[in-house]
């Protein structure tokens, strides 16, 4: 069964003296520096060390985690979110007009109108629209805010991706997880501030530059967190080694920095290491206790699907996901193998396996999160790094899938202070381009971060000169239409 | 779009006139000149137009300043004069601001439409250089340098005129006729078909229009020539905006002739003084970890700890400094400036860059060389112009190092060699990498920002920007690119060629071998997988989905695509899942890749450079308005940031003809004379960065703070004089980076203890006085070499193609052992600060009794240095990623230090940290038995504690290590080898092994 997990220094030396966290731990733990230590000012200065120490947020949060749910590839969203009739009309005919204006480099491939894929309808008190296979996700509709009106600067899998990520079209900026980390440091010093939970087929594309840290420090970067076996890499030792072969190394180890430190008055940063070691050991079992399903009520891992072929492994995922910002974690990040969304074939029945796959987990991560309180304060956000294109690509002689499009995309967020059963801004009569309340990468991004309690532009790095910031030199707009 | 504005301007004036009609009272002449003169007038006027603002008369507004915003329009909501006054960004900080009486004059004269009493807004002839950049966008590709489609190249006025075989491309006074235009408006031109190949766009609506609207005012040349220095003073940078102290050349100070004078001066004001010498064995420590990034050998430690000469500290420098591993050391500083890395980034594919590590070698050869600075920087910034003065017949080693040392300027992102990422804003991309490594790196100026707009805090206007620009612009002209795969040259010395044609030819065989035998290995692989995840799929299709895996993947049928989806998902199975042939198949191919690197290494390197050179043709350089490739603004010519001039001389550039190995064609020279400019003795910046950057490596931190922005919104230089002195002290040294080391590690302050005091912390807790030395941690590089010397693993081999990565299943990437056996290698090149010493035999003995438990690997391997790693973007070792290894963003002027959990992970858990602590144990034992040691816990101890501390142990320590030693014994059930690798062990955990004092 659940137990409570661990909130507090208090707490935490409570539970190690009733003998759950082990003795040799307890040495590594007997000088807990942070104990007297005054929080740290929110300082941006390039000289400090940096650490994961929480830091004040600039205004007051309405959220103080995100899960994110990636969907990488690119929901189709007037298939999924945003029905557009006209698309019916004129299904199979050419598009009414420059095909240019579709906004791919490429032009050869372009197929005919296609219309919506699957049935769509209303859900909900708010009349939200959703399509039917996401029969899970409808029944939450109330508590969702949809945006229909993204859009972003790139029709490339590559560049879009690290827009949407880092809000650049170029690799080497740091992710809206790290500049998260960053800005808030965690509450949890026993788990990572920013983890990243893959899906066991593979790494995503664009790999690990979808959770960088970029130019920040790399303290700031996504931890991936293994699917199988040990969480974090190397958190058991990868050798074999008598348990109290290790307790004699701790206790010296312990003793030679001790004498070390006690001749160097005054360096913090010394005892920062010492520090690090002490997280370290603890993190072995947090971590550990963290992802441990075990610990789930049957109920809960059925109504995520766990157990069930389809959702098992997004469904863990999910499950995960709550685990981790009910311990403190700051941005759980998921992920999809390569990109499953990618649909430029057989868009009806590609979009329905992953549809089968993950849209039962989500809706059980937001009724969780909701009952369990937690959603109050998590942010759950759901999208890709683009959408789809009106007509149809024409491959060989088949016309069953999309093409890219950043001229529109539908994502959606819940929980941590936005508005539940807001559909926001609209596309033009085909879903081809976002026409009313737009929202670019870097207004979503700045809205995720006001939702933090971070100001876009006073969230900054400086390098060689520069103010660094991930909504860039534009001053883009936080969506104050979506808050609560 | 002119005459669009007119008409709403007329609308809107009419409405607001007859809304209200007391607006009409007010006149830019009587109301509104005297206010923008008063609070505006300072820094936009006539003689003196930041942001190339002059607001002193309707004409001048109207013409507006470098955004192109229009300032006259009669919508508040759009007018940017309006914007800046409204938001509070202008007047800036400092200067009067407008009351709300004068905003409200300001708006209601906006709102009236900006009447005046003169109606002198006039609309500007269009000339060439309106169409050229539109041309140059659009059409560039097929009527340019490259291709003249059709006889036809569009570069200049006359040959428009000429035309190509179809005619002239224009009839001045008759767009409609104008084959140009007609072209362009049936989308005939650019073709269709070209627009990927080429990567061009079609022309805006508003673009076809100014073509059109130039060709029916006769298509006009216009008398425009580019804006580069002159002469005249300059209006965007005055007399004041040079008086910041780091625009001014250094000067010798009047008193003080050391580094001590000057640190000492400071500290006595402050009421301190310099700390109590550290002891000896810290500085040994401390001077070899700084120069060569690795602790000293036990025979230098011995000779230098009891060395009775009194200068026994100099020489010891001086014999440091004449180490190759010093250039290993320093020139990875370099590189980390210059953004060196193996790969191109930007695309998923993480493209390598095979010979990348030409200019590596170069960079690290030019350290050990003490290669003078301002040679070092002319090489880089234009090896190849010089090239074309000294005009080689026969090709050198010293052709070919400046050829290679151009590289510096090719180690940003640069994904141009992608199907879909080579259009102008990917280009430009690759340019501004250039400029920012160029600017901040060399001069501590950042630029970066005037790309876009003028410099908010410093005095560049963003004209200097594309002045710096059309520095390059004849050999990195985005509008003429090569991508990266075409951007190489093949030149190489006769020697060079012989040893390749003697060598290679047999080992390109083998190659070609291995080569197909990985593609079989491949197919077999594939095949296995698809045999036994989906038994029931025929032969056929199973040969199909090889097929469709050569195709890309947007091109592949449906049918393929499924099938493809079959293998990869057969591909991400667990091993734990997978048969046994499946998992022979892939150690067999990891096998044969491991091999394949092998013989790459083994040899005679490619002739081809990665390299910079000047193309003689540079297109015009415009600049660009809000930093877009599609938004042209003024012409330019090469220039340097005015700020750093006197702001009257021109810039002079003078033509090469290119080296005959480079071709026919005359340089334009401009990099040649920029970076003659720049290594200038009277430069105010070259010689002060480089000295502050060497400063900030000794002493932990720069003498100016931030070592990449000297610029005025940073704290001045904690000793200005100090710098100054050191800078011209360098310059007069023959820029010698040796000199520096020597004049600034010989000083008092630098062999100062790092003890902190009381007194210290409460009056300067930060050092910037310099009361002692930092505690420094080690960083990526000398922690990764450090476990690896001290463990007697490290391969001293230097040079040629770096080192490969694995990255495992779990993300670990681990670095591949070295291929070659240093001990097959003469060993006085291999001995870290001895020429002349036979090779120690203390590091190549790990061979020993204990081998247990050994980690075969770690036994029988062996690791270079970690600056030769191959860097990849996207693979970087995961033991140097945790410690700090920066990403290059285009490069790092100041890496960061994190204290994080995942390093004590790293180094308690990690197999290979701890295989190395079986070496260092094994090392330990055979030190004692080849030197007859007494075999006892505490010779064990203090041979440890000198190997990683650099120190022998203290009584106290000796006493710990041989109680913890008797306990590891017990708990390892009586195996003295296996408590000595734990103690190994716990030593390379330790902070006294991290951290430098």
């Amino acid at each position: 069964m659940e137990s409570t997990p661990i909130t507090s220094r208090r707490d935490f030396f409570a539970r190690a003296s009733d003998g759950l966290l082990g003795a040799a731990l307890l040495q590594l733990l007997s000088d807990d520096l942070y104990a007297d230590q005054p929080e740290p000012a929110n300082t941006t200065d390039p000289a400090s060390t940096y650490d994961l120490r929480p830091k004040p947020a600039h205004h007051p949060a309405t959220a103080t985690s995100v899960i994110q749910l990636f969907m990488n590839g690119g929901p189709s969203q007037m298939d999924l979110f945003d029905p557009k009739p006209a698309l019916a009309k004129l299904d199979g005919k050419p598009y009414p007009g420059s095909v240019e204006e579709i906004g791919n480099t490429s032009v050869t491939d372009i197929g005919v109108m296609m219309g919506g894929q699957y049935p769509i309808k209303r859900h909900g008190e708010s009349g939200m629209w959703m399509a039917d296979t996401l029969p899970h996700t409808s029944r939450m509709v109330d508590d969702i805010c949809l945006i229909n009106s993204m859009w972003t600067d790139h029709p490339n899998h590559d560049n879009a991706l690290y827009k949407i990520h880092s809000g650049r079209l170029f690799m080497g900026h740091p992710t809206l997880g790290a500049w998260t980390a960053y800005g808030l440091g965690s509450e949890n010093q026993n788990l990572p501030a920013y983890v990243v939970l893959g899906d066991p087929l593979g790494l995503p594309k664009n790999g690990t530059r979808n959770w960088t840290s970029g130019f920040l420090p790399p303290v700031y970067q996504g931890t991936p967190f293994r699917p199988t076996g040990s969480p974090i890499l190397n958190l058991r030792k990868q050798y074999e080694e008598p348990s109290d072969v290790s307790a004699t190394a701790s206790e010296m180890l312990k003793q030679l920095d001790q004498i070390h430190r006690s001749k160097r008055p005054h360096q913090g940063t010394l005892d920062a290491r010492i520090e690090s070691y002490g997280l370290a050991a603890r993190m072995q079992l947090t971590a550990n206790e963290a992802l441990d399903l075990n610990r789930e009520s049957s109920e809960t891992l059925g109504l995520y699907g766990i157990g069930e072929p389809n959702t098992d492994s997004y469904g863990k995922r999910c499950l995960m996901a709550r685990r981790l910002v009910q311990r403190g974690v700051r941005f759980v990040q998921l992920f999809l193998e390569e990109q499953p969304w990618d649909s430029h074939v057989d868009l009806a029945s590609n979009h329905r396996a992953i549809c089968q796959r993950t849209d039962k987990p989500v809706a059980a991560l937001l009724q969780d999160l909701k009952r369990t309180g937690l959603l109050d304060t998590t942010l759950v956000v759901w999208g890709g790094e683009f959408g789809r294109t009106p007509t149809s690509q024409r491959s060989g002689d088949i016309y069953t899938g999309r093409d890219h499009n950043m001229q529109a995309f539908s994502s959606w967020m819940a929980g941590g202070g936005v508005k539940g059963g807001l559909s926001y801004g609209k596309t033009d009569e085909f879903g081809h381009r976002a026409i009313e309340n737009p929202v670019s990468v870097h207004d979503f991004h700045a809205t995720i971060l006001h939702l933090l309690g971070l100001h876009h532009q006073e969230l900054f790095f400086r390098r060689s000169g520069l103010e660094e910031r991930l909504t860039g030199v534009n001053i883009p707009k936080v969506v104050h239409d979506i808050l609560a | 779009m002119l005459l669009r504005f007119t008409a709403a301007t007329l609308i809107l004036c009419f409405t607001l006139m007859t809304a209200h009609g007391e607006t009409t009272g007010i006149l830019f002449e009587t109301n509104i000149k005297p206010l923008l003169t008063a609070k505006c007038g300072k820094c936009h006027r006539e003689s003196e137009r930041k942001g190339g603002l002059d607001l002193s008369s309707m004409e001048a507004i109207h013409t507006g300043g470098e955004t192109g915003d229009d300032l006259l329009t009669a919508s508040l909501e759009d007018n940017a004069l309006w914007h800046q006054i409204e938001s509070g960004e202008m007047p800036p900080e400092g200067e009067p601001a407008l009351s709300e009486q004068e905003q409200l004059l300001v708006q209601r004269w906006i709102l009236a439409g900006t009447p005046s009493q003169t109606s002198i807004v006039k609309t500007r002839e269009l000339n060439q250089h309106d169409v050229l950049p539109i041309l140059l966008l659009r059409c560039n590709a097929c009527h340019g340098p490259r291709l003249q489609q059709g006889g036809l190249d569009l570069r200049t006025h006359a040959n428009m005129l000429r035309g190509g075989k179809s005619g002239p491309a224009l009839i001045p006074g008759d767009p409609d006729n104008s084959l140009m235009i007609q072209r362009i408006e049936s989308q005939a031109c650019p073709p269709s078909e070209s627009l990927l190949k080429f990567f061009v766009r079609r022309p805006s609506s508003a673009e076809v229009t100014t073509l059109r609207n130039w060709i029916a005012s006769k298509a006009p040349v216009g008398n425009v020539k580019p804006d580069i220095a002159t002469t005249q003073s300059d209006p965007l940078v005055s007399q004041s905006d040079r008086e910041h102290w780091a625009f001014k050349p250094p000067r010798w100070p009047d008193t003080g002739n050391s580094l001590d004078d000057f640190v000492g001066r400071k500290l006595i004001d402050a009421g301190l003084t310099w700390s109590k010498p550290a002891d000896r064995f810290t500085l040994i420590r401390r001077v070899h970890l700084d120069l060569l990034g690795l602790p000293p050998e036990l025979g230098d430690l011995q000779r230098w700890s009891t060395s009775t000469d009194r200068n026994w500290y100099g020489k010891m420098i001086d014999h440091v400094l004449s180490s190759p591993r010093y250039g290993e050391r320093w020139g990875r500083y370099w590189l980390d400036l210059a953004g060196y890395a193996d790969s191109e980034g930007g695309i998923s594919a993480d493209p390598l860059r095979p010979v990348a590590w030409k200019y590596r070698d170069y960079v690290i050869q030019a350290f050990n060389q003490d290669k003078p600075y301002d040679d070092f920087l002319l090489e880089q910034l234009a090896g190849d112009e010089m090239l074309g003065q000294i005009q080689p017949s026969t090709v050198t080693n010293d052709t070919i190092d400046k050829l290679v040392a151009t590289g510096f300027l090719r180690m940003g992102i640069d994904e141009t060699g992608s199907r879909t990422m080579n259009f102008v804003p990917e280009r430009l991309k690759v340019v501004a990498d250039v400029l920012s490594v160029v600017s901040s790196g060399l001069m501590g100026l950042t630029m970066e920002c005037a790309r876009c707009h003028s410099h908010k805090y410093d005095p560049i206007p963003q004209r200097d920007y594309y002045r710096l620009k059309a520095v390059f612009q004849g050999a990195l002209d985005e509008h003429d690119w090569s991508s990266f795969k075409q951007r190489k040259l093949d030149i190489a010395t006769k020697e060079h060629l012989r040893q390749i044609a003697e060598t290679n030819p047999p080992l390109e065989k083998q190659q070609k071998a291995l080569l197909a035998q990985q593609k079989q290995l491949e197919i077999e692989l594939r095949l296995n997988l698809l045999r036994h995840h989906h038994p029931d799929q025929s032969e056929a299709d199973n040969q199909t989905t090889l097929k469709a895996l050569k195709k890309a993947d947007n091109n592949r049928t449906l049918p393929e695509k499924k099938l493809v989806e079959r293998l990869q998902k057969a591909e991400l199975v667990p091993d734990s899942n997978q048969p046994t042939s499946v998992l022979n198949g892939r150690a067999a191919a990891e096998q044969v890749r491991k091999t394949l690197h092998r013989l790459r290494q083994t040899m005679v390197p490619p002739k081809t450079i990665r390299a910079l050179w000047d193309m003689g043709r540079p297109s015009p350089t415009y600049i660009l308005r809000r930093g877009e490739h599609d938004k042209p603004g003024p012409l330019v010519g090469p220039g340097v940031p005015t700020v750093l001039t006197d702001g009257k001389t021109p810039f002079q550039v003078t033509p090469i003809k290119a080296a005959a190995q480079l071709g026919t064609h005359t340089t334009t020279g401009r990099r040649l004379a920029f970076a003659r400019w720049l290594t200038h003795p009277n430069h105010p910046l070259t010689a002060r960065v480089m000295v502050n950057r060497i400063f900030t490596r000794h002493f932990g931190s720069g003498l100016a703070a931030d070592p990449g922005n000297f610029g005025r919104q940073t704290d001045p230089p904690s000793h200005p004089q100090l710098l100054d002195w050191l800078a011209l002290k360098f310059v007069q040294s023959g820029w010698s980076i040796k000199a520096m080391h020597r004049l600034m590690m010989n000083s008092r302050t630098y062999q100062q203890s790092s003890q902190i005091t009381d007194q210290q912390q409460q009056i300067d807790e930060q050092n910037r006085l310099l009361a002692r030395m930092p505690l420094q941690r080690l960083d990526a590089e000398a922690l990764r070499d450090s476990l690896l010397f001290v463990s007697g693993r490290l391969s001293l081999i230097s040079g040629g193609v770096p080192d490969a990565v694995s990255v495992d299943r779990n993300g670990l990437v681990s670095v591949d052992p070295s291929s070659v056996d240093p001990s097959s290698v003469d060993p006085s090149s291999v001995d870290p600060s001895d020429n002349s010493k036979p090779n120690r035999t203390s590091h190549q003995s790990p061979r020993g009794e204990t081998s247990g438990n050994l980690d075969q690997r770690s036994v029988d391997s062996w690791w270079r240095r970690s600056v030769y790693l191959q860097y990849r973007r996207t693979e970087i070792a995961t033991l140097m990623d945790t410690f700090d290894y920066p990403q290059m963003g285009p490069n790092c002027l100041d890496r960061s230090v994190s204290t994080v959990s995942p390093q004590a992970l790293m180094l308690l858990n990690d197999k290979h940290v701890h295989s190395l602590s079986q070496s260092f144990a094994s090392r330990i034992a055979s030190i004692i038995e080849s030197q007859n040691l007494e075999n006892d816990h505490r010779t064990r101890v203090n041979l440890i504690y000198r190997s990683a501390f650099s120190r022998p142990a203290n009584p106290e320590e000796i006493e710990l290590g041989t109680r913890t030693l008797n306990q590891l014994e017990i708990a390892w059930q009586g195996d003295e080898s296996k408590a000595l690798a734990t103690y190994c062990h716990t030593i390379f955990n330790t902070a006294a092994f991290l951290y430098v004092d």
